[in-house]
């Protein structure tokens, strides 16, 4: 027996140093599978002969990876023995445990069952892998025709019968496989048999073939394909045999360390090119995307099966009650909730490809793998002549602000079309950049953060629920997205300081694609701070009010708050499954509400020195083309830090050119159609009930007010600004209403027009609709939020004339508005205004009555 | 050997960390907890909901020390968790009658 096992020893000795010295995995798991089929034929035999036993009644079968002749260097065997009947298991059962006992001491690691032949007919449904293996049956030794009966006349009835079975429990296993590891081939230290990509994926998508029948529309389409596929096969079983080899055990998890190790051998490289460990783990994504989209091909197949009469007959009248049949000229179309191709030659047109992705990021659907083969093929030859091939910033921004982007920069990045868009992307792509915390590739990492920001749709858990109401109403979106997108760019960039890499990847896209230098200066933003949420939640005590208002001069603006609350949550939650913790979550929603409301209480106080901001006024200057710099610091003289914050210096210039007509008349106004309505931009002389009766003004016409805010300067000038939704669609269709409202407005506040007849005539119009969500009135003063006014937070149902009721009952009361800050999240409103009473703070008795006033109008 | 628990503010965790690296200290459980001692909570108000926040975010670390290092880690916790406000937190030890490394069963403090 010793020498035997020397015998056997050596001979692995023999395969492991032909695989050190550059012998292929192919050949090195052939002869790995040799020694074990000639150990086996000799002490199988060599039993016999000892114990004087025919072998009548047994046989000896390899399954599953063994039975495919793919046996690693440290893997089971797995082993079945068949017997004729129940009489012939217990004659053989003493040798069975002799026969493992010994092939154990050989260094053998054998996973053996026993079933009888009738027992290999039954279908055990708790034991689908069993069955699964046995479709990979391979004679081993003992009784030859007992195994030919088996594999030909038992078995191919009874698996045929169990295909359904069989399909639907592999399905299973593989989805419930690919959710453990977070159905993505990209992880930083993949393990290459289990994970997506892996060997794993190869046997299933064998499997699949074997019970769906070998398909001629399920193989590769070429005998390319097939080779790129074997190559694939190549490439992940050679690491595998290092990687037993080097830690002499069944494991497969391809460290930082081995990934070294197989760039230094070049490892399973063909082209001779010397590869550091990061390029070759470019190579490793590439051969796991072959595999893993060779698996899922398979898995979105239906299994057919032949129907009864019965079932026909309800298919047919199914069909007749709903066709399906798209719209002539469609191009595409939602087949079983996946978008399908229907007109391949238009894809030539790259216009009606980006359009798809833009339907397929509004509506949240798929395309399916057939559609991306499709497109694949369209976008890989270029003898088909491309048109429209270069996608405009307007096309992108419509993707990037839908509800699901993710849904269109997936496939987009799967087919390459990403990285043409955005060759900045491309410093990302498959890169492995090694931390302790992050658990996927750079690319991987930046694409799940949109994601993750997409489920908030629909939050999966108590984590997300408090920032879903920000995504909701998260007005620009496509520069959130887009500032997602290069983030981390700069990673892949020989530079220091990864942030500054990323800034250099939007310079460049912003140039190339045409931003505004208002979306370029955003995105800048949130690139340049996307670290300092988190390292503030993480470092500062953000219960400690300077470390908030610190914070709060930072963002600076509301808007810019909430996109960087939610660029964080996307950020943690996307470096692994549980870097997010509930803890973590909370304390970046503390930080956030402080950092609110901080910003949203500090407007009175923080008042603009115009002379101090020398080069602000530069700028405005130079846009106003020659205007007096005494006229400039006259004019933003007083107003609140906000509004230097929430407009650029060229905004302000035209604000500033409003403020230099006031003497030509009284009241300037500036109306912009926007993407979800239109912006009134409203300078005047401060005066009584003028907040009210704009509000006024625009709920007589119909007009749903969103956002509005209102500041004045050191002199009294009113720089309001409403934006607002035309529910009636008036101005929209009617563009001669446009003048007609702007004069409406005018004679209203230049007193020529009274407000109350407009009123009323839209009240008999419209019939006010119960709400769909009902929500409680609030009211709430803060004494201590300003030096010189009261701060009054209004939370209420939001409905046509709110802001005009409020505004006339604070008007009646005798209350002015200094500032005021509007916005509405769905159907609440939330509005803040910082008022003062004949010039000063409102006293307890003012308060309570006008908090009884308000809830009184507001219900 | 003695168990000690710190109870300290998230934002000074790295700080302690850092300082305890620097006197030797490489191993250490750290957990997110919330709790509050003589730190009361506080109410914030966010488009009209309230948010009150009665148990407050702490960091909690645990190591098991050799009765000559318990001196030194205190000191340095002491010195780099300390800011002076209610809500730096606490440290709190224990005796601990056994130490067994499940690997090579190694008992006492050259398990630690």
């Amino acid at each position: 027996m010793s020498v035997l096992v020397s015998q056997v020893e050596a001979e692995r000795q023999r395969v492991r140093a032909q695989f050190d010295a550059g012998a292929t995995a192919k050949e090195t798991l052939r002869q790995l599978c040799e020694l074990a089929d000639g150990t086996i034929h000799q002490m199988f035999g060599d039993m016999m002969k000892v114990h004087e036993t025919p072998e009548e009644g047994l046989s000896l079968l390899a399954l599953g990876g063994y039975g495919r002749q793919m046996l690693f260097p440290y893997s089971d065997l797995d082993i079945l023995f068949l017997f004729e009947n129940q009489k012939s298991e217990e004659e053989f059962r003493p040798l069975i445990s002799e026969f493992a006992r010994t092939m154990w001491d050989l260094g053998f690691r054998v996973s053996s069952a026993g079933r009888t032949i009738d027992e290999c007919k039954r279908i055990e449904e708790d034991n689908a892998e069993f069955h699964l293996a046995l479709l990979d049956r391979r004679f081993l030794a003992g009784d030859q025709a007992l195994f030919d009966k088996l594999d030909k006349r038992i078995l191919p009835p009874s698996e045929k019968q169990a295909r359904p079975f069989l399909f639907s429990q592999l399905h299973r296993l593989t989805k419930e496989r690919l959710a453990r590891y977070g159905n993505t081939i990209f992880h930083l230290e993949p393990n290459v048999k289990e994970a997506p990509g892996g060997l794993r994926d190869y046997q299933a998508a064998f499997w699949l073939r074997q019970i769906l029948g070998d398909r001629p529309d399920l193989r590769g389409s070429s005998a390319a394909d097939e080779e790129i596929a074997a190559d694939a096969v190549e490439f992940q079983s050679a690491i595998r045999c290092l990687l037993h080899y080097a830690n002499l055990r069944n494991d497969n998890t391809l460290t930082y360390e081995m990934q070294e190790e197989s760039a230094n051998r070049s490892l399973a490289v063909r082209d001779g090119v010397k590869r550091d460990a990061a390029e070759w783990m470019r190579l490793y994504f590439r051969h796991a995307r072959t595999l893993s989209r060779q698996l899922l091909r398979y898995l979105d197949q239906k299994i057919t099966m032949p129907l009864s009469l019965r079932e026909r007959f309800f298919s047919a009248a199914r069909s007749v009650a709903r066709p399906e049949a798209p719209p002539s000229g469609a191009h595409f179309a939602i087949r079983n909730g996946q978008f399908e191709i229907l007109n391949q030659a238009a894809l030539a047109d790259r216009a009606i490809v980006y359009s798809l992705f833009t339907e397929a990021a509004r509506a949240g659907t798929p395309l399916s793998r057939d559609a991306e083969r499709i497109i694949a093929y369209v976008v890989s030859h270029s003898e088909l002549h491309a048109i429209n091939q270069a996608m405009t910033w307007d096309t992108l921004k419509e993707i990037l602000a839908a509800d699901y982007p993710g849904m269109a920069l997936r496939p987009m990045q799967r087919l390459g079309i990403l990285m043409e868009v955005l060759p900045e992307f491309r410093a990302i792509d498959s890169l492995v950049v090694r931390d302790f915390y992050h658990r996927y590739t750079v690319d991987e990492h930046s694409l799940r953060t949109i994601e993750h920001l997409q489920a908030l749709a629909d939050p999966p858990d108590a984590r997300g629920a408090q920032v879903a109401a920000l995504w909701r109403a998260q007005e620009r979106r496509d520069l959130l997205v887009f500032a997602l997108l290069l983030h981390d760019t700069g990673k892949g960039m020989p530079v220091e300081n990864h942030v500054q890499g990323s800034l250099t990847s939007l310079a460049s896209a912003a140039s190339r694609l045409g931003l505004t230098s208002e979306e370029e200066a955003e995105v800048h933003f949130l690139i340049e701070h996307h670290l300092d949420m988190s390292a503030t939640v993480q470092r500062r005590d953000i219960f400690d009010p300077s470390t908030v208002s610190g914070f709060a001069a930072t963002v600076s603006t509301l808007e810019r708050l909430q996109r960087l609350c939610l660029l964080t949550y996307a950020d943690i939650h996307a470096v692994n499954p549980e870097a997010l913790t509930p803890w973590k979550a909370e304390m970046l929603w503390q930080l956030f509400v402080a950092t609110a409301n901080h910003l949203s209480r500090s407007l009175d106080t923080d008042r603009l020195h115009a002379s101090d901001e020398a080069s602000l006024l530069a700028q405005v200057q130079a846009i106003a083309g020659g205007a007096a710099r005494a006229d400039i610091e006259r004019f933003l003289e007083g107003f609140p830090r906000r509004y230097l914050a929430m407009h650029s210096a060229a905004e302000i210039a035209a604000h500033f050119g409003l403020y230099r007509k006031l003497g030509n008349a009284p009241l300037q106004t500036d109306l912009k159609a926007e993407r979800h309505g239109f912006s009134l931009t409203l300078l005047t002389a401060d005066r009584p009930r003028l907040f009210a009766t704009i509000a006024g003004v625009l709920a007589a016409w119909g007009m749903n007010i969103i956002k509005a805010d209102a500041f004045a300067n050191a002199a009294g000038v009113v720089l309001d600004t409403f934006h607002f939704s035309d529910l009636h669609r008036t101005l929209e269709l009617n563009p001669s209403e446009v003048e007609r409202f702007q004069k409406s407005l005018a004679d209203v506040l230049g007193g020529k027009a009274a407000l109350e007849p407009l009123l009323q005539s839209r009240e008999s119009a419209s019939r006010a609709r119960p709400p769909k969500v009902a929500v409680a009135t609030r009211v709430n003063f803060d004494e201590g939020a300003s030096a010189h006014s009261t701060l009054l937070e209004v939370v209420t149902q939001d409905r046509a004339g709110l802001l005009y009721d409020m505004g006339s009952a604070l008007a009646r009361l005798d209350c002015n508005i200094e500032v005021a800050l509007i916005d509405t999240e769905g159907q609440k409103a939330i509005d803040v205004f910082y008022l003062t009473s004949q010039g000063r703070k409102l006293d307890s008795r003012k308060q309570d009555v006008l908090r009884e006033v308000l809830q009184g109008t507001l219900g | 050997m003695m168990k000690l628990e710190a109870i300290i503010q998230p934002s000074r965790f790295e700080s302690v960390k850092d300082a305890l690296r620097e006197v030797g200290i490489e191993g250490m459980t750290v957990t997110e907890v919330r709790g509050h001692g003589r730190q009361k909570g506080h109410t914030e108000v966010y488009r009209g909901r309230e948010y009150t926040v009665d148990l407050l975010p702490k960091i909690k670390l645990e190591m098991v020390l050799p009765d000559k290092l318990v001196n030194t880690v205190v000191d340095t916790i002491l010195k780099t968790a300390k800011t002076g406000k209610i809500g730096d937190g606490k440290i709190f030890l224990s005796r601990v009658e056994e130490a067994i490394r499940i690997r090579n069963e190694e008992r006492g403090e050259s398990a630690l």
